[in-house]
């Protein structure tokens, strides 16, 4: 254990010695190392640890929270008066610490820390290899590798004890292609909760074949064109804009200030009936997943709409709380030195029963996107926006030219009511979501589906 | 800090490499967040660490810990020896010469620790009851935030560099909630400063306010190409852009719509964009960049005509020129790596409401989306969600929502006919000090 579960009591109690109604320790100890290649030469190594401890203690909708990086007793009962201070009134006992069993387990096979830098240079090697092969119009491959290996440690006052030891690999390459003076680029990403067995034979050279393919289909791409059309999302990435138009908004932080369209909801229609949308923490060794949250919440697959009709929200323990509902295992945190909040996990539109290429084939005219570059969204109103670094013309039902400086433009309540036809194609892709200052790893997917009367801002009116 | 900058630099000297620097930083820094006059959330951190960087035949390695243990720094300095062993051989890499004037800069004030943290928890009160109260259809006010950072930064090097500085700041920022008819609309403020004495609290709430209420009834306009009016929020996340693209790195690694441009006309004649590391009131000015050579200004685009490029020590090498002193390091756990300092874009003569004389039809744009996926930076292709307001025969009229806007960064530059005088510091996405700017023409994408 990263702090003795006595010592974890005693700071729990010093924390709510002057009130307060619960309270939190959450102990982290993570070791890292990124790697990048840029122009075929292994550019920088850098290995961190990350090492400490926060409090928190709640009263009503208030929370106090101070971490440090020191946890010897003193300095750890220091903090817990710290944060213990602050919130005044009400009262809490606290409970003897329980160790809690996982609900999902995500094996690591090859924990990434035992692993030599040497090793893992040789993946990013393979993958600049493989994009440059695919064509002299690669001008240039940046290959980037990230791992992280924590344990964690998490007691609150309700007598909780969890602890997990979670290991995440990611590999990404972005790829510049140049013809007669036009430059594009591509960009492809790989990762997953787990060890390096996430890197099974090839697929480094897959990796940067794709990320170069996307650059140089891109060369041949045309200014897109401007206005509301029908946009048939690839398979994978179009989730992201879920993740941004609905995910946001359905996360209880905004949902309790009612500044989310989604507010009071509950029970109503707010999707098409294509669209069931699901937020599962619990997926073995997905991207986004965890045995637990980070407030010692199993995770578990949430229903957050099915059928078009709006379910629940996701919540973390303060949230839950005071909305009387139950924690929803989506209290995640960056690291121990931000507080808990609301967040997705792995956030995805389940597969329908279209087919991808009919659904193509059904679109006289739209716009297919099929990379998505990122986005953002503001939860009181669902208005989005989100760069497309891959699309397409469809023109009488078949994929055309490729488009660029395309963004998508919309709301995410009406976006989804115009969901007409969702395929079976489905697939995860990975990201890492920001909010309030806070960087975690999500997952986000669909099959391909397309969405009516879409706005797309291109650069030719 | 410099005995815990030295004590590391000691242990990377150790493991043999030619070269050592070690980076400390010590950090603490304190929010709090309210929400209908009661504190929501209250966080204190104090942070530690030193960051290890070592170099032999050209080869770097770079590890940091936050365990200030003997032995954590020692694992710390194995840890950048292994990594070098396998990084490729750069013959640009190296540590700068150390200097032998600094400026001296004002950028500490005891002030922000004396406050006592109750009347900080009333500033971000104030921030919020002055949103509240200045109309009825403020419905509410998001993450009213007072937040602060006194930190101290220490450098020492095997070439014989040693200095240290501290710094504090902090900033009290708004969203505030206006709504109407079913509609919600946000409008943000921020003012910044050294110590809380400084920042107004009832200016930053009506300011959030204001904005908020003059987007009720957004719609979506139609697709045209017309003039745009940028508010300073806007023109500063252009503005970061731009300065993200004039760094030598991106240059080098030609991920930059600037590479080769150099001595040519690349904005509009009134544009002068300066990169200012010494400026009193920039959030980014120290003494001494991340690797301990002096900040400056550096002129990047004077008269519309690119001047120059901003360098840290490697990407300067690579040119056979020195450091700017762009050396940028976010915190012990980063690597040095070439970064804008405060970047300004010189305000012009116009007032601001003078910028919208003569525009029949145009936008007025408060707010953009998507600005960091929405541009490519090589080819400078962008696209971008907006809200604000129509300009219709020189007045703001109906507010707009769900539109882009879009073009290319340098046509956009080039296309810039007329700088506000209202130039003030937005602190996201990096410092910049800019002013309203007008762009004619642009492309807006609606209906």
């Amino acid at each position: 254990m990263l702090i003795n579960g006595h010592l974890a009591e005693k700071a729990l109690a010093a924390a709510l010695e002057r009130g307060g109604e619960f309270a939190d320790l959450y102990a982290e100890r993570r070791a890292s190392m990124s790697l990048s290649l840029e122009d075929g030469k292994l550019e920088k190594i850098a290995r961190g640890l990350d090492a400490g401890a926060s409090i928190r203690v709640i009263r009503g909708r208030s929370i106090s929270f101070v971490s440090t990086e020191k946890t010897d007793e003193r300095s750890l009962i220091e903090a817990a008066r710290l944060a213990g201070e602050a919130v005044r009134g009400g009262g809490s006992n606290i409970a003897p610490l329980a160790a809690l069993a996982p609900a999902s387990v995500h094996t690591i096979e090859v924990p990434p820390d035992s692993v030599a830098a040497g090793e893992k240079a040789k993946l990013l090697r393979a993958a600049d290899r493989a994009a440059r092969a695919m064509g002299p119009e690669v001008v240039q491959a940046s290959i980037g590798f990230s791992d992280d290996i924590s344990h964690i440690m998490i007691a609150n006052s309700e007598g909780c004890l969890a602890q997990e030891e979670r290991a995440r690999v990611r590999l990404i390459a972005r790829v510049v292609a140049s013809r007669e003076g036009v430059l594009q680029t591509g960009y492809d990403s790989i990762g997953a909760l787990k060890g390096m067995e996430l890197f099974a034979a090839g697929s480094a050279e897959r990796l940067g074949a794709s990320a170069a393919e996307k650059a140089i289909t891109m060369l041949d791409s045309r200014p897109a064109p401007s206005g509301k059309m029908a946009v048939v999302m690839h398979r994978g990435f179009g989730g992201v804009l879920f993740h941004e138009a609905c995910g946001h908004g359905l996360e209880a932080d905004a949902v309790e200030k009612g500044a989310s369209v989604f507010a009071g909801r509950v029970g109503e229609r707010v999707a098409s009936g294509l669209v069931t949308l699901i937020d599962d923490g619990s997926i073995a060794n997905e991207w986004g997943s965890g045995s637990f949250d980070d407030e010692g919440v199993p995770t578990r697959r949430n229903i957050l709409i099915e059928k078009g009709v709006l379910k629940g929200f996701m919540f973390d323990r303060l949230r839950a709380r005071s909305a009387g509902a139950v924690p929803t295992g989506n209290g995640r945190r960056q690291s121990f030195r931000h507080p808990p909040i609301p967040r997705m996990t792995n956030t995805f539109i389940l597969a329908g029963s279209a087919v991808a290429d009919e659904i193509i084939a059904a679109t006289e005219h739209g716009f297919f996107a099929k990379t998505l570059s990122g986005g953002q969204v503001e939860p009181a109103t669902g208005d989005f926006v989100f760069g497309v670094s891959e699309g397409y013309l469809i023109e009488n039902g078949k994929v055309s030219y490729p488009l660029r400086g395309a963004t998508l433009i919309g709301n995410g309540l009406t976006a989804m009511k115009n969901v007409d036809m969702v395929a079976g194609d489905f697939e995860m892709n990975i990201g890492v979501c920001g909010k309030d200052g806070q960087g975690v790893p999500v997952g986000s997917g669909q099959g391909t589906l397309r969405i009516l009367n879409m706005t797309v801002g291109g650069t030719e009116v | 800090m410099m005995e815990l900058a030295k004590k590391a630099l000691e242990q990377a000297i150790a493991t043999g490499a030619e070269q050592a620097e070690a980076f400390a930083q010590l950090n603490r820094s304190m929010r709090v967040k309210v929400y209908r006059q009661e504190v929501e959330e209250l966080v204190s951190a104090t942070g530690s660490g030193v960051g290890i960087r070592v170099i032999s035949g050209g080869s770097v390695g770079y590890a940091y810990t936050s365990d200030l243990s003997a032995g954590g720094i020692e694992a710390a300095a194995r840890a950048a020896a292994e990594a070098m062993s396998v990084t490729s051989a750069d013959e640009f890499a190296g540590l700068p010469e150390p200097a032998a004037e600094f400026p001296r800069l004002d950028l500490y004030s005891e002030r922000l620790g004396a406050v006592p943290v109750a009347d900080k928890i009333s500033l971000a009160m104030a921030v919020e009851k002055a949103a509240l109260e200045h109309d009825s259809r403020i419905q509410q006010v998001e993450a009213a935030t007072y937040s602060e950072s006194d930190s101290s930064v220490a450098i020492a090097n095997s070439l014989g560099f040693a200095r240290n500085y501290a710094e504090t700041s902090c900033f009290a920022f708004l969203q505030a909630i206006a709504a109407a008819d079913g509609q919600m609309q946000t409008g943000v403020s921020f003012v910044t400063g050294r110590e809380p004495g400084q920042l107004d609290a009832a200016a930053a709430g009506k300011e959030a306010a204001r904005r908020a209420l003059s987007l009720l009834g957004a719609r979506q306009c139609a697709s045209m190409s017309c003039p745009v009016v940028m508010d300073p929020f806007v023109t500063a996340s252009v503005i970061g852009v731009v300065g993200s693209a004039l760094t030598g790195e991106a240059v080098q690694k030609r991920r930059s719509m600037f590479a080769g441009r150099l001595g040519e006309q690349v904005a509009g004649g009134l544009v002068n964009l300066l990169d200012d590391g010494l400026h009193p009131e920039g959030l980014a000015s120290a003494p001494f960049d991340g690797e301990g050579v002096p900040t400056r200004q550096t002129k990047l685009i004077e008269s519309g005509v690119l001047q120059g490029f901003l360098y840290d020590t490697y990407s300067g090498r690579k040119e056979g020129r020195a450091s700017t002193g762009n050396g940028a390091r976010r915190s012990y756990r980063s690597q040095p790596h070439v970064g804008p300092t405060n970047l300004r874009l010189i305000g012009g003569g116009a007032a601001p409401a003078a910028l919208l004389d003569g525009i029949d039809l145009g936008l007025h744009v408060m707010d953009v989306t998507g600005m960091h996926s929405g541009v490519n930076m090589v080819s400078g292709d962008f696209s971008v969600g907006a809200t604000g307001r129509l300009i219709r025969n020189g007045n703001l009229s109906e507010p707009v929502r769900e539109v882009t806007i879009a073009g290319n960064l340098l046509d956009m530059l080039g296309n810039i006919k007329e700088i506000g005088n209202d130039n003030r510091w937005v602190p996201f996405g990096g410092s910049v000090n800019a002013p309203s700017i007008l762009i004619a023409p642009m492309t807006v994408s609606g209906k």
